[in-house]
């Protein structure tokens, strides 16, 4: 059994549902990518599993417990963690403290965490006590998945990390995103920068109107000639 | 020039303390919920009232009642909270604001009817002012200035050494990304009741000492309130604890007699001098005088 497993999910915004009975795994130590055209409903699906978007028929286990439509922020003392992809980090609060806030529900953890994300992202070390909204753009994505990493997840759900980055915060990103993967820990991703993303991913998973389209190894996605034309942009 | 210290700045910047107590609170509250609490004034009032019961039943002195008069206003705010609020969180805010008003209009009646409506003061009798070389202030001014410093501080030191603090401060930051974080909301929202409802208490024992008590008392300094916290950028703290400093040393520096003898502006129309704070900042700088605090 897969550590995450959704199955037939069918949810949205209020009325409306975006998705339409969508299936998803994710196994320890995998990179798994979620791609797609606008409204395909990729990010809906993440929310859906963070317990911010309600579903409305289907089934969301996590290490074998049911958690679809489980309170948000309940989640990540479960070991499952969202980095959403605008406003994922508070702005008036200093790199410390928004990585202490990500041990909010264990603050034991506080300092073991904080050791391990500067480890994992350097740069954040000499900007610790600068307020997060006073950061770059790729500073302020590392800031987000470090706190998302402060209570060691087995599940870290990232949406468009590297969206508005340069190329090299991208390839930064992703490459950290591989370091995170290696650990063990689950990562699941939505992302604009196909290619390169799938490049990296064990396992891709294109959707379409809210459907699952395919679902296979992210090179063998890449190589497929319709996925490449329908969604990769040629 | 002592004139001007003693007349006017000193007794500027008591009603500096008093408003600026209850606009930390407001900005508090409208940070952390985004709401405009306009049952704040009475809350004030009932924390003045709270202390003149235990001042009459126990034979205390005022300041001794200070934290008789919070511990009974955090229960009166989080039972509004609990009773009203809560359930309208979701509607618009327009509704949520109203139903402010309805619960302010319930707690003043309340006063109505226990305590009468007419001006009553602590009993505190006279005493005369410290004499420090030319300069003349009043002692209860001397305590009032120190005790809305002691709490300012000890709200600094909530909101940034401690980890409710911070989680307060993250929830006026962006309530759903504190709540992916898992932070316990209802909690967070529970503490900054009881912060802004013992701040804006001990700011009506002071007004109470430093004038009368009337049930009307804290609506009629609600606006100068709104006014501080929306000068230092409403939802920011210290923003508002500076902007009612302000404030206060304005309505009392209006009436100086700059020019001539007369005064600048009638005593009368002092409280006028918040209104036109409130309509030129929010015409020239809607964001508050102190980005960023």
């Amino acid at each position: 059994m897969a550590l995450l497993e959704v199955r037939g999910v069918v949810g949205g915004y209020g009325e409306a549902d975006i998705l339409h009975g969508v299936d998803l795994d994710a196994d320890a130590g995998e990179i798994v990518v979620i791609v797609g055209a606008n409204g395909a409903g990729k990010s809906t699906l993440m929310k859906a599993v963070a317990g911010l978007v309600r579903i409305r028929a289907g089934s969301i286990a996590f290490a074998g417990e049911a958690i679809a439509n489980a309170p948000a922020e309940t989640m990540i003392l479960r070991g499952l963690a969202y980095v959403p992809q605008e406003r994922n980090v508070f702005p008036s609060l200093t790199v410390e403290e928004n990585l202490a806030m990500g041990a909010y529900a264990r603050p034991a953890q506080a300092a073991a965490g904080m050791a391990r994300v500067f480890a994992l992202f350097p740069d954040l070390v000499q900007r610790r006590r600068v307020a997060a909204g006073q950061l770059s753009g790729g500073q302020r994505q590392m800031v987000a998945i470090g706190r998302a990493l402060m209570l060691e997840p087995r599940l870290i759900m990232l949406d468009e990390p590297t969206a508005g980055l340069s190329p090299k915060f991208c390839a930064l990103i992703f490459e950290r995103v591989q370091a995170i993967a290696r650990e063990g820990v689950a990562v699941l991703m939505v992302e604009q920068n196909a290619r390169p993303a799938l490049a990296i991913a064990d396992r891709g998973v294109v959707l379409a109107m809210g459907r699952n389209r395919a679902t296979a190894p992210g090179p063998a996605l890449l190589a497929d000639p319709e996925i490449g034309r329908l969604f990769l942009g040629g | 020039m002592l004139e001007l210290v003693n007349f006017y700045l000193l007794p500027g910047l008591v009603l500096g303390a008093i408003y600026a107590m209850s606009a930390t609170g407001l900005s508090l509250v409208y940070g952390v919920m985004r709401f405009a609490h306009f049952a704040h004034g009475d809350l004030m009032a009932f924390g003045a009232y709270a202390a003149l019961a235990a001042v009459d039943a126990l034979g205390i002195s005022p300041w001794a009642a200070i934290p008789i008069a919070a511990a009974a206003t955090v229960p009166v705010a989080l039972a509004a909270d609990a009773l009203f609020y809560a359930r309208l969180r979701r509607s618009l805010p327009a509704v949520l604001l109203i139903s402010s008003f309805g619960t302010g209009l319930m707690i003043r009646a309340g006063l109505y009817f226990v305590f009468g409506p007419t001006q009553t003061g602590y009993g505190m009798g006279f005493t005369p002012p410290l004499v420090l070389g030319a300069l003349r202030i009043q002692v209860r001014h001397l305590w009032i200035i120190a005790g809305a410093a002691v709490a300012a501080l000890a709200l600094h030191l909530l909101l940034t050494r401690s980890r409710a603090g911070r989680a307060m401060r993250a929830m006026a930051d962006d309530p759903d990304l504190a709540r992916i974080t898992g932070v316990d909301v209802a909690q967070v929202i529970r503490l900054t009741w009881a912060v802004a409802a013992v701040l804006v208490a001990i700011a009506g024992v002071f007004l109470g000492i430093d004038t009368q008590l009337t049930p009307g008392m804290g609506f009629n300094v609600l606006l100068a309130s709104f006014a501080a916290a929306i000068l230092g950028g409403i939802g920011r703290p210290w923003g508002g604890a500076l902007g009612g400093l302000l404030l206060g040393m304005a309505e009392e520096l209006s009436s100086f007699p700059l020019i001539g003898g007369a005064p600048l502006l009638e005593p009368a129309y002092k409280t006028g001098v918040a209104f036109a704070v409130l309509v030129l900042t929010l015409i020239l700088r809607p964001q508050g005088l102190f980005r960023g605090m």
